[in-house]
């Protein structure tokens, strides 16, 4: 993986520093909100601040993150130099260029809008050019994921593709779907609102366009942490894999299933009919399919591990695994939060259910528990064991990283229990400041109180992250022993064409994009007047302009 | 595995087994949510196979009351913030403006209106005269004296007028510099003005006035009130509650006004026409006393 390390790295280290500011801004917020005094306090901040922490946490720190995690696993499991780095280094400095755009947007305050993409909000038309070239950007990465495979296979006739890279292309292919409705939308409704080309704007297509990246965006976060579930977690546990066939089944059905979803975060929305939101939601419960099938297959492939590592009896083995590993720590902290943040899931999702829960905490709180929580910490962790193969130098130090995640998973569930519950209870999400002495606010403000002492654990446990990384980085060089992925407890000699490739997937998406979203899209181009004035917030108080 | 290398045949299991899967679970979902959910569950049990069908889908069928009688439509105002009514204004000429403007200061003063009941115009937002005689204009807004004027001006002689007031820099004080206070901007605070100025009442759905007339955020067509003569701003929000003045485009500002008892109207008007350094307000309040301090003291 020679000539793909400094591009892993560089990715990482962006990806780790946003995150670190984003964390930052995260705790100040938690602060703002509560009853708590804050320094500078001041809701156009908060604004601001919301969208400079959801568009650095949900778009730049995972599209980096992820984008230097494909190259990275891409030349190590198809065990030769990854093709195109000259086209990935021109990905990056699009991205990057893109990222320090719709940052000044944001801080010079001609952006708060919430990160959302919804209008009639309307930023600055660098905000949403600085996003349309990040995604955009990202795109070549998609094409080299896309090509690197394929040319193996051409390579390689007959042979199966490695889980890893087939869970990799898959996530690129699943993010090129994805992208296209925030792209479609940016290009052809905000930008050039945003140039003063029209007057008028469509909300209603903005946000139906939007639904499409929305809920499919979530598992292009969500894939690297399944790729370490299946490829890396089993060989740190010292087991094998207890089945590829399901392994790539699961990625196909994410694909599959994770797009033509996206409309059960328009449940309350005017616009459509309910029919089409419940042929969404019902397709919705189907991607509890493949999280089902994960479930199963890590917890066989873990106690094919812990029975080879000599524990016994029907829960012995769980005790035998290798806990001290931060990897097999942050699995099981992992999947605790997975479980719990997933019912969670179940109840937004639900048509009926949605509607008690709509535009409350307890959206803020779920979200923040499956992804900044149950995937994230997969971040750290494969951070942690990728690391000292990229530097060339150890991690310094295991135990550092152990309390680490520790207090990633502690500071996450004081965070975010207590705010289900405000939700529960009707806080509205997305506001700055809360009169706590109104008796319907009062009872929720030793909850608020609560969340931000998670909050500051967060933040205390991001600044560990970069300690152990920066330490490891500027330690002494060692050799590492190479970048090894499970292999499975019956390694595949063949395996079917469907699934060794994408294409029967590809045409499956298209014939369901089009039934689910073929309408709901198509309506606005003949049926409804739906076009509103913008609410520009292009044009507000900067964040830096004060005394 | 030999005759299953091909991904795009029907006849190998895995695409035979995935389109039969995808198609049966689109067709099951489909019956439910356009037939089942929109026949059965929608309050409406006389809708038949068709009429459900076409309400799932978003249609609104001929359940609609389509004969029943609507109120009549009533704008608050002829303006919409579009870009040509933006070009309109932008193209005012502040020279012929000023010829414009000497029937105005009779009662709006050089520098600051001559009565407390008249506002001060000098320094005022251009997109905030061009409305306003719009609206006096069309009669959206009522005033004997002003809507005589304003029928007499051409669009372009209000946007003429509009760029000429805008243009004076003794009166109102620019919205774009104007300092943030030093304290005193959230829920927390006790006297109510600062509190209505800078957080709002969320429990009651009033929005910080701050927000639209400074400090500290503006909105397209939302007047700067930073030394607005303090009667003029209690006569306004008074006319605004009882429904006297109507020209608010989205009835935001009847809905707040209805809200604000009198003690909170007086008080803020208070507080913005005295937060000038030129005309401090007379109060041994310590809170308002200090977010009248500049910033950065």
């Amino acid at each position: 993986m020679q000539n793909s390390k400094r591009l892993a790295l560089f990715h990482y280290w962006v990806a780790f520093a946003t995150f670190l500011l984003g964390i930052v801004l995260g705790a100040w917020q938690m602060l703002m909100r509560s009853p708590l005094p804050a320094p500078l306090d001041d809701s156009a901040a908060y604004y601001g601040s919301v969208t400079l922490h959801g568009t650095a946490m949900a778009y730049v720190v995972t599209t980096f993150f992820i984008m230097g995690f494909g190259y990275a696993v891409q030349a190590t499991s198809l065990n030769r130099p990854l093709r195109g780095v000259g086209a990935a280094w021109v990905g990056f400095a699009i991205c990057l260029a893109g990222t320090v755009m719709a940052v000044v947007a944001i801080v010079s305050g001609r952006a708060s809008v919430l990160y959302t993409f919804y209008p009639p909000l309307l930023a600055s038309a660098w905000y949403y050019g600085g996003a349309f070239l990040l995604i955009a950007g990202s795109m070549i990465w998609v094409a080299l994921m896309i090509m690197n495979m394929t040319q193996w296979k051409r390579d390689n006739p007959g042979r199966p593709v490695p889980l890893a890279t087939f869970a990799i292309a898959a996530t690129a292919i699943l993010w090129a779907w994805a992208a296209s409705g925030v792209l479609i939308e940016l290009a052809g409704i905000l930008l050039p609102r945003a140039f003063g080309w029209s007057d008028l704007i469509d909300a209603a297509l903005g946000r139906t366009l939007f639904s499409v990246t929305l809920h499919a965006i979530v598992y292009f976060w969500l894939m690297p942490a399944y790729i370490a579930f299946y490829t890396l977690v089993p060989q740190v546990a010292g087991g094998r894999l207890y089945s590829d066939t399901m392994g790539r089944l699961t990625f196909i059905m994410f694909l599959v299933f994770s797009l033509p979803v996206g409309m059960h975060h328009l449940l309350a929305d005017p616009e459509h009919g309910s029919g089409f939101k419940f042929l969404q939601s019902a397709l919705t419960f189907l991607v509890a399919l493949p999280t089902l099938l994960t479930v199963f297959s890590i917890c066989a492939s873990l106690e094919v591990a812990g029975r080879v590592r000599g524990g016994r009896g029907l829960l012995g083995w769980i005790g035998a695994l290798p806990w001290k590993e931060p990897m097999m720590l942050a699995v099981g902290l992992s999947l605790v939060m997975l479980g719990l943040g997933g019912f969670g899931g179940l109840i937004n999702m639900s048509f009926a259910m949605n509607s008690m829960i709509h535009n409350t905490s307890w959206v803020t709180a779920h979200f923040h528990l499956i992804f900044g929580g149950a995937v994230v910490i997969m971040y750290f962790a494969i951070a942690y064991e990728m690391w000292p193969r990229i530097t060339g130098k150890p991690l310094r130090s295991k135990p550092l990283a152990r309390s680490q995640l520790w207090l990633w998973f502690w500071g996450m569930l004081i965070t975010t229990v207590p705010w289900h519950v405000a939700g529960l209870m009707g806080q509205p999400r997305r506001v700055a400041t809360f009169d706590y002495s109104d008796p319907l606010i009062a009872p929720m403000a030793p909850l608020v109180i609560v969340s931000v002492v998670g909050g500051l654990m967060l933040l205390a446990s991001a600044i560990l992250l970069i300690v152990v990384l920066f330490r490891s980085h500027f330690g002494e060089r060692a050799a590492q022993e190479p970048m090894q992925y499970a292999l499975a407890v019956n390694p595949p000699a063949r395996v079917p064409a469907s699934l060794n490739g994408f294409g029967l997937w590809n045409a499956i998406v298209l014939v369901l994009m089009v039934v689910a979203y073929g309408y709901p899209i198509g309506q606005f181009f003949f049926l409804k007047q739906h076009s509103v004035p913008a609410v520009e917030v292009t044009t507000q108080t900067s964040l830096e302009g004060r005394p | 595995m030999e005759r299953d290398q091909e991904a795009g045949d029907l006849h190998n299991p895995w695409p035979r087994f995935s389109w039969w899967f995808i198609v049966a679970v689109v067709v099951v979902s489909a019956v439910l949510g356009f037939v089942v959910l929109g026949r059965y569950q929608q309050n409406a049990p006389d809708l038949d196979l068709w009429a459900s069908i076409c309400r799932a889908v978003g249609i609104p069928s001929e359940s609609r009351a389509a004969g029943a009688p609507q109120p009549p439509l009533r704008t608050p105002t002829r303006i919409a913030w579009t870009a040509s009514t933006l070009e309109q204004i932008a193209s005012g000429n502040a020279k012929k403006g000023a010829v414009v403007a000497l029937n105005c200061v009779a009662c709006h003063g050089e520098r600051e209106g001559t009565s407390p009941l008249f506002p001060t115009l000098a320094g005022m937002d251009a997109n905030v005269v061009y409305k306003q005689l719009d609206d006096f204009r069309s009669g959206k807004r009522q005033s004997g004296v002003m809507s005589a004027i304003a029928t007499t001006l051409s669009p372009q002689d209000s946007a003429d007028v509009a760029a000429y007031l805008a243009g004076r820099g003794d009166g109102l004080p620019s919205i774009a510099g104007e300092p943030f206070p030093a304290a005193g901007r959230s829920l927390r605070q006790t006297d109510p003005a600062i509190r209505l100025v800078f957080a709002g009442d969320p429990g009651r759905g009033i929005p910080p006035c701050g927000a639209c007339h400074g400090p500290g955020g503006h909105k397209l067509g939302a007047p700067t009130l930073n030394g607005q003569h303090a009667a003029y701003l209690e006569s306004q929000l008074t006319a605004f509650a009882q429904g006297s003045r109507q020209n608010d485009i989205n009835e935001q500002m009847r809905v707040i006004a209805e809200q604000l008892t009198a003690d909170e109207v007086h008080a803020i008007a208070l507080f913005y026409s005295g937060r000038s350094a030129s005309r401090p307000v007379q109060t041994s309040d310590s809170a308002t006393t200090q977010a009248h301090r500049p910033a950065g003291s």
